[in-house]
């Protein structure tokens, strides 16, 4: 347990220094940045192994399902075994959800999918913060609005990421999550409203200031700067992978838009993840609990309740497990 | 008069002198991030955050004043690099010097190379001392004489003046790197150099500035495949075909230009197996080489990675012939050090002119030395309490744990902001500078 509650530290930790990368002078530094992606790739193992099962679960449901065995290319013993506790077999993994949200099934591929990309994950992030918007919640959407404003206000001119992110996206653009890669397909099932895509806009950012270093993927051609943040949603190469997954439907009833929801969902819980970063951002460093309830207001649109918990790192481990998996 | 030739704990050192402002409020532009001797030790170069070159010059030695060698002036400022905007990219480019690599002298003139992010100048460095008088169209102050009132023809001649040391650029070697160049090395060929970046190095040649050879890639087709960069790297003392480079992973690569035009394959790798009983989430990280340097010699390199340096063998790939701990109580800190983004600091390390002693930095300004021969090490701080010129530096000790014994430092109490990352070594005296933050401390051995 105090593995991953220090799992998680460490990953709003490195969540934090890749946000703040994005602003600094002198763009975005490779080298660090792979670093920090390593530790959040470790952390990220190690939290997924750790055998904590019912411990927090939250949902209403209460029996976490559990998840489908881990594709043998996740390096199961990687990280975790240097701890002294040789991770267990991930159908014990911590799964805590079983709310019957639509992210669940995408919960299951998020694995393979970040361990496909994990780096690009990352990035994934910081696309999203970039682009994308939206949370579930009226609440959390303003709450994330305001620092973005101001952060955007703040870095005028193309100095910081923010600078370049078109101004009027923020308050007066609807919210929309489009992965980058714009692949989200229309039809995803509603945890965000989504009206007016703000992917329009992103073009027109041409060049943002501070990409993701670790991965510019589609343009990948000239390094820091190359292109923009052209990540498009990690769900975008494991796309085969949870086809496969479905055959073992790691919570009922989901099976059917699964594929279609996993997309949308992974861009879902990078936005989440998104609006966490407002908090790390708004709050002092290691704000933890703060973060997490900013960030719950996400996804639980069915949950007001948990906005304002009482044990927030418990309670937040759902979100946040689901978050996290989602790299 | 005899001068013990290595022995960092032979030699007894003792401050010299500090340069640099006294507050301790910190103007960024302040920061050293470079610190170089040229060949013959008698230049002290320093670049800062703020762009700027600042050289200091050894004063001769003084017969009367057989107590302590020269001391070490300011001879030259200038700015080297100014802050740019790529417009293309949306991206600032800051001007900090990275690095400065001295070249040999060959005339009256001195010349480095200095680096930013993304270009590297060749400056040229060079004393007036006379000026010519007597002009016969031009005043003294240069005004034009109207030719209608000149009567009489002259020579010109020189006449002595104050010493005026100009800097100029004579070369800029611009747009041949994407990403942040970390270092530059002059070849032994005195005709070339390389320059690296995250994921390339070039090879370029002094008197050519628009184009370079591309003779390291190892940027992936896809970046999402990226694992590691390319730290640093250095030429050879003497094979002006052979490299080194090092990466993040840990590893160094040794190159041999004569292979193929790009050397992407290595001749040697050098790669230390990991001990798995320190793994932890952060075992990448402090695994990363900040820094690497060929002995003079040429026959070891030595790198640094967070807790450590190593000492290789070129001919041994695959473990380094010694290892030293810089400050191994860190190990149990690394996660408020990642926090704190200290882990990320970049230490570099330097050999002595017998190679004989290397030096590198750490926390709370302290440095460290290690003598290779006698297996001791010791560690000094720089600080300004308490240090008159040729005051002996006391020995300094962090207690790791447990009891704290009188004149100790507990590590708890150790100032993080207070780094050592930038040191030299003179090439030939037992004489060191040593970059605080915004600070150039220089000792000497004790002279009796």
């Amino acid at each position: 347990m105090e593995f991953k509650l220090e799992a998680h530290r460490i990953v709003s930790i490195s969540l934090g220094k890749i946000y703040n990368s994005r602003v600094q002078r002198g763009g975005i530094k490779l080298h660090k940045n792979l670093l920090v992606s390593l530790v959040l790739r470790s952390a990220r193992q190690v939290y997924l192994s750790d055998p904590c099962p019912g411990l927090y679960l939250a949902g209403p449901a209460g029996i976490p399902a559990p998840p489908p065995q881990q594709q043998p290319g996740e390096p199961a013993a990687g990280p975790p075994a240097g701890w002294g506790e040789p991770p267990p077999p991930a159908a014990r993994a911590s799964w805590p959800e079983t709310e019957p949200q639509p992210e669940r099934p995408s919960v299951s591929h998020a694995p393979r999918v970040g361990d496909e990309v994990p780096v690009t994950t990352v990035t994934g992030v910081g696309d999203v913060l970039q682009g994308g918007e939206a949370d579930a919640t009226e609440a959390a959407w303003s709450r994330v609005e305001r620092p973005r404003q101001a952060a955007a206000r703040e870095a005028e001119g193309p100095a910081g990421g923010w600078g370049v992110f078109p101004e009027g996206s923020l308050a007066a653009r609807r919210p929309c999550f489009c992965p980058l890669g714009g692949e989200d397909p229309p039809g995803t099932p509603a945890t965000t409203p989504r009206t007016a895509c703000c992917c329009a806009p992103r073009p027109a950012e041409d060049e943002p200031p501070a990409p993701p270093a670790v991965c510019p993927r589609k343009r990948g051609a000239a390094g820091v700067g190359g292109g923009p943040a052209g990540c498009p949603a990690p769900g975008s190469t494991p796309l085969k992978k949870p086809r496969r997954n479905l055959e073992q439907p790691p919570s009922g009833g989901e099976d059917d838009d699964a594929e279609e929801m996993e997309t949308g969902n992974v861009a879902n819980l990078i936005s989440i993840f998104g609006s966490s970063f407002s908090g790390l951002l708004r709050k002092s460093p290691g704000g933890g609990r703060e973060e997490e309830e900013g960030e719950e207001s996400g996804p639980e649109a069915a949950e007001p309740g948990q906005i304002c918990c009482d044990k927030p790192v418990l309670r937040d481990m759902n979100p946040w497990s689901t978050a996290i998996v989602a790299f | 008069m005899a001068r013990r030739a290595g022995g960092g704990n032979d030699i007894q050192w003792c401050f010299s002198q500090v340069k640099g402002a006294v507050d301790d409020d910190v103007a960024e532009a302040d920061i050293i991030s470079t610190v170089e001797f040229n060949h013959s030790g008698e230049l002290l170069a320093t670049g800062d955050k703020g762009g700027r070159v600042v050289i200091f010059q050894q004063e001769q030695e003084n017969k009367i004043q057989s107590h302590s060698r020269g001391e070490y002036n300011v001879y030259s400022t200038f700015q080297s690099h100014e802050p740019e905007f790529d417009y293309l990219k949306s991206l600032e480019i800051e001007e900090k010097i990275n690095k400065i690599r001295w070249l040999p002298q060959k005339n009256a003139a001195q010349f480095l190379l200095s680096t930013n992010d993304k270009t590297i100048k060749l400056w040229k460095i060079s004393e007036r001392d006379k000026r010519p008088e007597g002009y016969n169209l031009k005043e003294e102050d240069g005004r034009y004489r109207d030719p209608t009132t000149v009567t009489t023809l002259r020579v010109p001649v020189f006449r002595p003046m104050d010493l005026m040391v100009e800097a100029s650029p004579r070369r800029i070697f611009a747009n041949a790197h994407t990403y942040h160049i970390n270092s530059i090395s002059i070849n032994s060929d005195y005709e070339t150099y390389l320059s690296a970046d995250d994921l390339r190095i070039n090879l370029w040649h002094l008197e050519i500035t628009d184009r370079s050879f591309n003779i390291v890639d190892i940027k992936p087709a896809n970046m999402e495949e990226l694992t590691e960069v390319i730290t640093a790297a250095e030429f050879h003392p003497n094979s002006c075909n052979t490299f080194v480079y090092s990466s993040s992973k840990g590893t160094i690569r040794l190159c041999d230009m004569r292979a193929s035009a790009l050397c992407d394959r290595h001749s040697k790798l050098f790669e230390e197996p990991e001990d798995p009983s320190n793994r932890s989430f952060f075992s990448e990280i402090i695994s990363s080489i900040s820094d690497v340097k060929f002995s003079h010699s040429g026959r070891y390199m030595m790198t640094r990675d967070y807790l450590s340096v190593k000492i290789w063998d070129l001919n041994m790939e695959n473990r380094p012939v010694e290892t030293y701990q810089v400050h191994e109580y860190l190990r149990s800190k690394l996660c408020s050090l990642y926090e704190n983004d200290c882990i990320f600091d970049k230490f570099e390390c330097c050999w002595n002119g017998s190679d004989s002693v290397v030096m590198t930095g750490s926390y709370n300004n302290f440095f460290r030395m290690f003598d290779r021969n006698t297996k001791r090490d010791i560690t000094l701080e720089a600080s300004r309490e308490n240090n008159k010129p040729r005051t002996v530096l006391k020995p300094r000790k962090v207690c790791a744990s447990g009891k704290r014994k009188k004149d100790e430092i507990s590590v708890d109490s150790l100032d993080f902001n207070k780094k050592i990352l930038h040191t030299a070594w003179h090439p030939k005296e037992n004489i060191i500078a040593v970059a605080t933050t915004n600070n150039l401390y220089i000792f000497q051995d004790k002279v009796n």
